[in-house]
């Protein structure tokens, strides 16, 4: 490292001094420069005829004149350029080594090399070109080119496996895709949209009423055939989506998926993991937004770490005793506040599955293999009825419902192992679907294949409002996150919508699917107005719904003013 | 390698891109979908504007670096990652 210079100030060196012949009338001397200059002229004047003065002259020999020759060498002329941007300078302090004048003189000569590499693809010539600005260092240069031409082709191949340009594939996939969706993510996204031309002019009639707008498909051919089962929103990160694909009968046992699509990235996922059955349950943890639990149709349960590409599960319920021997049908993630006996604070695993059996998983972190302690409580909800489907409420985590297949529903407490607290009998078919309503405390749903949705309150045995349309079994429901009084439904062939201010007997929204393809899934999202459908040949469509009346608020009111209404028309 | 390979293909697939160009620092294509002609002519000047762009960028602030670079226009939208050991160049038709 150089020390840095010190500048310091010489005596003045004079080279040339020519004294002026003319004075300013306005300086100093300007009166004693005019008297002698009068004295002068006087002097002159009276030269003539003076005796003072005598004139005589002289004579001096002129030398003879030679002509002398040098000859000498031609002196080259060097161009010397150098560019001081702050960047380089920054570059060779931060260096520290030697080498750091080398690198500047070479980013020099690579500069001048690539308007003719340029020209010349493979039969590159890096050896110094003529026009190198720095004549002194074209031996560098050369030497750097030597070394130059030996690592090519190494060179090529470490790029091409290198971590860097993963990245940069992956970043550049998105860029394109946002290119290619640019509209369709915007209104996703609630922002404005210029309306497409093609669709102004087909919906010139502007229907006011409410409709599902096809926004895209998330598919690829992975999951082309494939059935979906579930999916899931991560908890953290709104925008990644966990999709499980498996098989909902015995018939056609298929090896399972699950892929994680990002809303950036409609067109591939971007975690594969292949699973030996079927998937029928997925849930994202909310304490550890990267772990999903998968719950499968031979009844395993496997969690998966999603931010690490590995293929296998961190945790299988394989080795658990007591396992599931049945289908999955639904897990969730339960944070418990208030545990029994301390151990049960945090986060649990709660599987429902076809045996009958609802039972709570806890991961216990101690070594790379993770070890699930597992209890079971409520050792069968009946023993000859297949659980289906439960939901713990929003307020209070120790009550929860739980669906059967002989269509009971059955209000039970965590606590409380041995005995229903209530038992909801309407259904006349499996129930497939119950959702505590996110607004109204009191109030749920249940979808059933007896082509049924039924809206309970829960101090009622009787379900309050009774919702047909069609004669398909009802796959699936979910209550909108935004307003307390819409809901969706999916059955065979149709997406429905239901708004319980527009009506209450027929939906607000119905959408067919092209014949021969059953919707199985829906999600709405709690971000934006949209609803995600999965269906049986793997497509996760995403529809945004148009022209349903926003109210505002979330209506929980009209709400409690429907469920009332019919009450006292009932009685 | 296959999944970068992979991943590339994939790119090459998706609606509306013409190609894309993978180069090294010094101006040589590894991996190309366009002809040999509009190769050359996209990595050399490409390249230049990439370096100037840097160049530029650091000026303003040492510490930071280009990441990426995108063109705008009419026809097409040129999209170009720019690092110290390669750069890669995407091709796409803007649509509208």
């Amino acid at each position: 490292m150089v020390d840095p210079p010190y500048l310091t100030e010489t005596e003045t060196i004079w080279l040339l001094d020519i004294p002026s012949v003319s004075v300013s009338e306005d300086s100093e001397d300007a009166e004693t420069v005019k008297e002698r200059n009068n004295a002068y002229t006087e002097l002159c004047k009276n030269r003539q005829g003076n005796d003072k003065y005598v004139e005589r002259s002289m004579q001096t020999f002129n030398g003879a004149l030679k002509t002398k020759e040098v000859e000498c060498d031609s002196i080259a002329m060097v161009d010397k350029a150098a560019m001081s941007t702050i960047w380089d300078m920054y570059d060779s302090f931060s260096n520290k080594s030697d080498a750091s004048g080398n690198t500047v003189v070479s980013d020099q000569g690579n500069k001048a090399d690539v308007p003719d590499s340029s020209s010349s693809m493979r039969d590159l010539n890096p050896k110094s070109p003529e026009q190198s600005m720095f004549s002194g260092s074209s031996t560098q240069l050369e030497k750097m080119a030597c070394v130059l031409l030996v690592e090519e082709e190494p060179d090529h191949e470490l790029i091409l496996q290198s971590d860097k340009l993963k990245q940069d594939l992956a970043v550049m996939e998105r860029v394109i895709l946002a290119n290619i969706f640019q509209p369709k993510l915007a209104a996703y996204r609630q922002l404005p949209v210029i309306e497409d031309c093609v669709q102004m002019a087909m919906g010139s009639k502007n229907s006011p009423s409410p409709f599902l707008e096809h926004l895209w498909a998330f598919e690829c051919e992975l999951t082309k055939g494939r059935n979906v089962t579930s999916m899931t929103w991560n908890k953290k990160n709104p925008d990644l989506l966990a999709v499980g694909y498996g098989q909902l009968d015995f018939k056609d046992h298929q090896s399972g998926l699950v892929c994680c699509w990002s809303l950036k990235n409609p067109m591939w996922p971007d975690r594969i993991f292949h699973c030996e059955s079927g998937v029928t349950a997925l849930d994202f943890s909310a304490c550890n937004a990267n772990q999903l639990a998968v719950g499968m149709y031979d009844g395993t349960i496997a969690i998966y770490d999603v931010q690490a590409k590995e293929q296998t599960p961190i945790i299988d319920s394989s080795d658990c005793a007591n396992m599931h021997m049945c289908p999955v049908w639904q897990l969730r993630w339960i944070d418990h506040e208030s545990g029994l006996a301390g151990e049960d604070k945090g986060e649990i695993l709660i599987s429902v599955s076809a045996d009958g059996r609802i039972c709570k998983y806890l991961m216990k972190l101690k070594t790379p293999n993770m070890t699930t302690n597992r209890q079971q409580w409520n050792s069968t909800i009946s023993p000859l009825s297949p659980g289906l489907c439960f939901d713990f409420h929003s307020n209070d985590s120790n009550i929860y419902l739980a669906g059967t297949d002989d269509g009971y529903i059955h209000k039970c407490s965590y606590l409380y192992d041995d005995e229903f607290l209530e038992t909801y009998k309407a259904h006349k078919g499996p129930v497939y679907k119950v959702t505590w309503s996110p607004f109204c405390p009191d109030v749920f749903l249940s979808c059933s294949s007896d082509w049924t949705i039924q809206l309970w309150r829960q101090d009622l045995q009787k379900p309050v409002l009774c919702f047909t349309s069609g004669q398909k079994a009802v796959y699936d429901i979910m209550w909108s996150p935004h307003c307390a009084t819409v809901f969706g439904a999916v059955s065979e062939g149709k997406v429905e919508i239901w708004d319980l201010r527009i009506s209450s007997l027929e939906p607000a929204i119905v959408s067919v699917t092209c014949p021969g393809v059953n919707p199985t899934a829906l999600l709405f999202t709690s971000e934006t107005d949209c609803v995600l459908v999965g269906d049986s040949e793997g497509k996760v469509t995403v529809y945004k719904l148009k022209n349903l009346t926003d109210g505002g608020s979330t209506q929980v009111e009209t709400l409690e003013d429907v469920i009332q209404s019919t009450l006292s028309g009932q009685h | 390698m296959s999944e970068v390979d992979n991943i590339l293909e994939r790119i090459q697939r998706y609606p509306g891109v013409i190609g894309y160009i993978i180069f090294s620092k010094e101006g040589i294509p590894i991996r190309s979908t366009l002809d040999s002609a509009m190769t050359v002519k996209y990595v050399g000047l490409l390249h230049q504007l990439s370096m100037t762009t840097r160049s530029t960028v650091r000026d303003i602030d040492p510490q930071n670096d280009l990441t990426f670079l995108r063109i705008r226009t009419q026809k097409r939208e040129i999209m170009v990652t720019a690092d110290k050991e390669y750069q890669m160049i995407v091709i796409q038709k803007t649509t509208g």
